[in-house]
């Protein structure tokens, strides 16, 4: 029709269908991106997240960092170089977070009732914000996958370990030494993931024992500076508008 | 007052009174999906316990197997009934299209995406990493299981209906999605719909592969690969943006315009 007739009929109502439509987009995105996120991490990197007893120094340490930082990446691609919103991260984390957090309550506890305090997920929200951070201070992604990636290896085990410790209060039980965590894991009756499943530090003969941690969220750090360099052109790519004219 | 001068003044003479906003028809759908899913939950709740122990009993058959054959029945319907309803309804002159019209098809179309959103919560989120809970509880004796009865063949599928109902929307009432296929709409859709048939895959590899289920086990993978193309919500939101600003925009230009004389 007509270009010249617009759409709108006021200033005042062009403003508040712009911010309306900002709520709806908005609750559309977290759904929408809670949902992508949260089948990737969970099959990337669930098994750590779901069971205190998985939560150890070098796998859960190495893996959790690098996979969780995909979106955040993707999300601050799009977010931040299309819109200037620096909350890319940290929506897509509270994404995944609210969707964990309902899973294991209402599943996890509320169906096959495990304890809340054996399947709490990983805290990434400090994570995410650094990164956010990161990105509206220097307004560079070089810099935030380089800074950012790193601390976002490097903040995870800090980060969880207000929770974690008390987990790992040793104690002796039938007469062997086990932590708290190893212990709910002994009790609380898994049938889908016997012992011999559970990847957790064992030590080898080639390494040192003491500071695995550092060591894991060193590297950690290191490949989530490629991973966010990686999943920054994902972001990129899928804000494409391609067309086709035949299908 | 002023305002309606302004308006005037613009040509804007349309008498339409329909409200931009369908807030009715979104928040009825949010509601019925939790409604529906907190009912199914309960329902998962108290016959998985009682009957869905053991696949080879004549309850599970009642209870848990005659589901599966309801809903995915249902499902085709549905899905059917909602995608040609949308077709047989479409604009057949878009041209005649005023711009609030287009407008508030637009507004619409942001609801459906929403409603795919929680969708997708309920399906990809909620009843797929409660999966994982059930994995844990039962050594399963069946591909059928209580909880795959709800996630794959219930809570996938009903995602991937609103997803084609979202596209077949936009397919026929906006005409910037008229012209030509969308790519990352494509993407949106056919992404997530992928996950459902991937759990052929996904099952065939148990069927001779039989492991415990460790989540992070590379035979789930695929779903992963799948769940990325979500992320081409980027591309379709933004291939809508410069329309919606030609469509709203020049009244806030003009607003400043206001200001200045």
């Amino acid at each position: 029709m007509s270009a010249l007739t617009s759409a709108v009929r006021t200033p005042e109502e062009a403003a508040k269908v712009f911010r309306t439509l900002d709520f709806i987009a908005l609750g559309a995105f977290f759904m929408i991106l809670l949902a992508s996120h949260h089948v990737h991490v969970m099959l990337l990197m669930g098994d750590w997240d779901f069971w205190v007893d998985w939560k150890d120094r070098r796998f859960w340490v190495t893996v959790v960092p690098i996979v969780s930082v995909a979106y955040p990446a993707a999300a601050q691609a799009f977010f931040w170089e299309k819109f200037r919103l620096p909350f890319g991260a940290t929506l897509v984390t509270l994404g995944v977070l609210a969707g964990e957090w309902a899973n294991r309550y209402f599943n996890f506890v509320g169906f096959t009732y495990f304890p809340i305090n054996f399947v709490w997920p990983t805290i990434l929200l400090p994570m995410a914000l650094f990164l956010d951070a990161m990105l509206a201070i220097s307004k560079s992604y070089g810099l935030t996958a380089v800074v950012g990636g790193l601390m976002y290896g490097l903040l995870m085990y800090p980060a969880n370990w207000p929770l974690l410790s008390a987990f790992h209060v040793p104690a002796e039980y039938n007469g062997v030494v086990m932590s708290l965590a190893d212990i709910m894991g002994y009790q609380y009756v898994r049938t889908g993931t016997p012992e011999y499943i559970r990847m957790v530090e064992k030590g080898t003969l080639k390494t040192f024992g003491k500071d695995v941690v550092p060591v894991s969220a060193f590297f950690s750090g290191f490949v989530a500076m490629v991973m966010y360099f990686v999943w920054h052109f994902v972001g990129r790519w899928f804000s494409k508008d391609y067309h086709i004219n035949q299908l | 007052m002023a305002a309606t001068s302004r308006a005037v003044a613009q040509g804007v003479a349309e008498k339409e009174t329909a409200d931009l906003f369908a807030w009715r028809g979104m928040w009825l759908a949010v509601a019925a999906f939790f409604a529906f899913y907190i009912c199914v939950r309960w329902y998962e709740g108290v016959y998985g316990w009682k009957y869905g122990l053991d696949a080879f009993s004549p309850e599970f058959q009642t209870y848990w197997m005659n589901l599966l054959y309801i809903e995915l029945v249902v499902e085709a319907l549905a899905t059917a009934a909602l995608v040609s309803y949308l077709i047989k309804t479409r604009d057949r002159n878009m041209e005649a299209m005023t711009p609030r019209e287009e407008l508030r098809r637009y507004c619409t179309l942001y609801m459906w995406w929403v409603v795919y959103g929680v969708g997708l919560f309920w399906g990809a989120s909620f009843f797929t990493e409660q999966d994982g809970a059930w994995h844990q509880t039962v050594v399963r004796d069946t591909d059928f299981t209580p909880s795959h009865i709800i996630e794959f063949y219930m809570s996938y599928p009903i995602y991937v209906m609103v997803g084609l109902g979202s596209f077949t929307y936009a397919k026929t009432r906006i005409p910037y999605f008229a012209k030509g296929w969308s790519v990352p709409y494509l993407m949106l859709v056919f992404g997530p719909f992928m996950i459902f048939p991937n759990v052929g895959l996904n099952e065939w590899g148990h069927t001779f592969w039989f492991m415990e289920e460790l989540f992070v086990a590379p035979l789930h993978w695929g779903f992963v690969f799948f769940a990325w193309f979500i992320l081409a919500v980027f591309g379709v939101f933004l291939q809508v943006q410069p329309r919606m600003k030609e469509l709203i925009g020049r009244e806030l230009q003009q607003s400043e315009d206001y200001a200045r004389s």
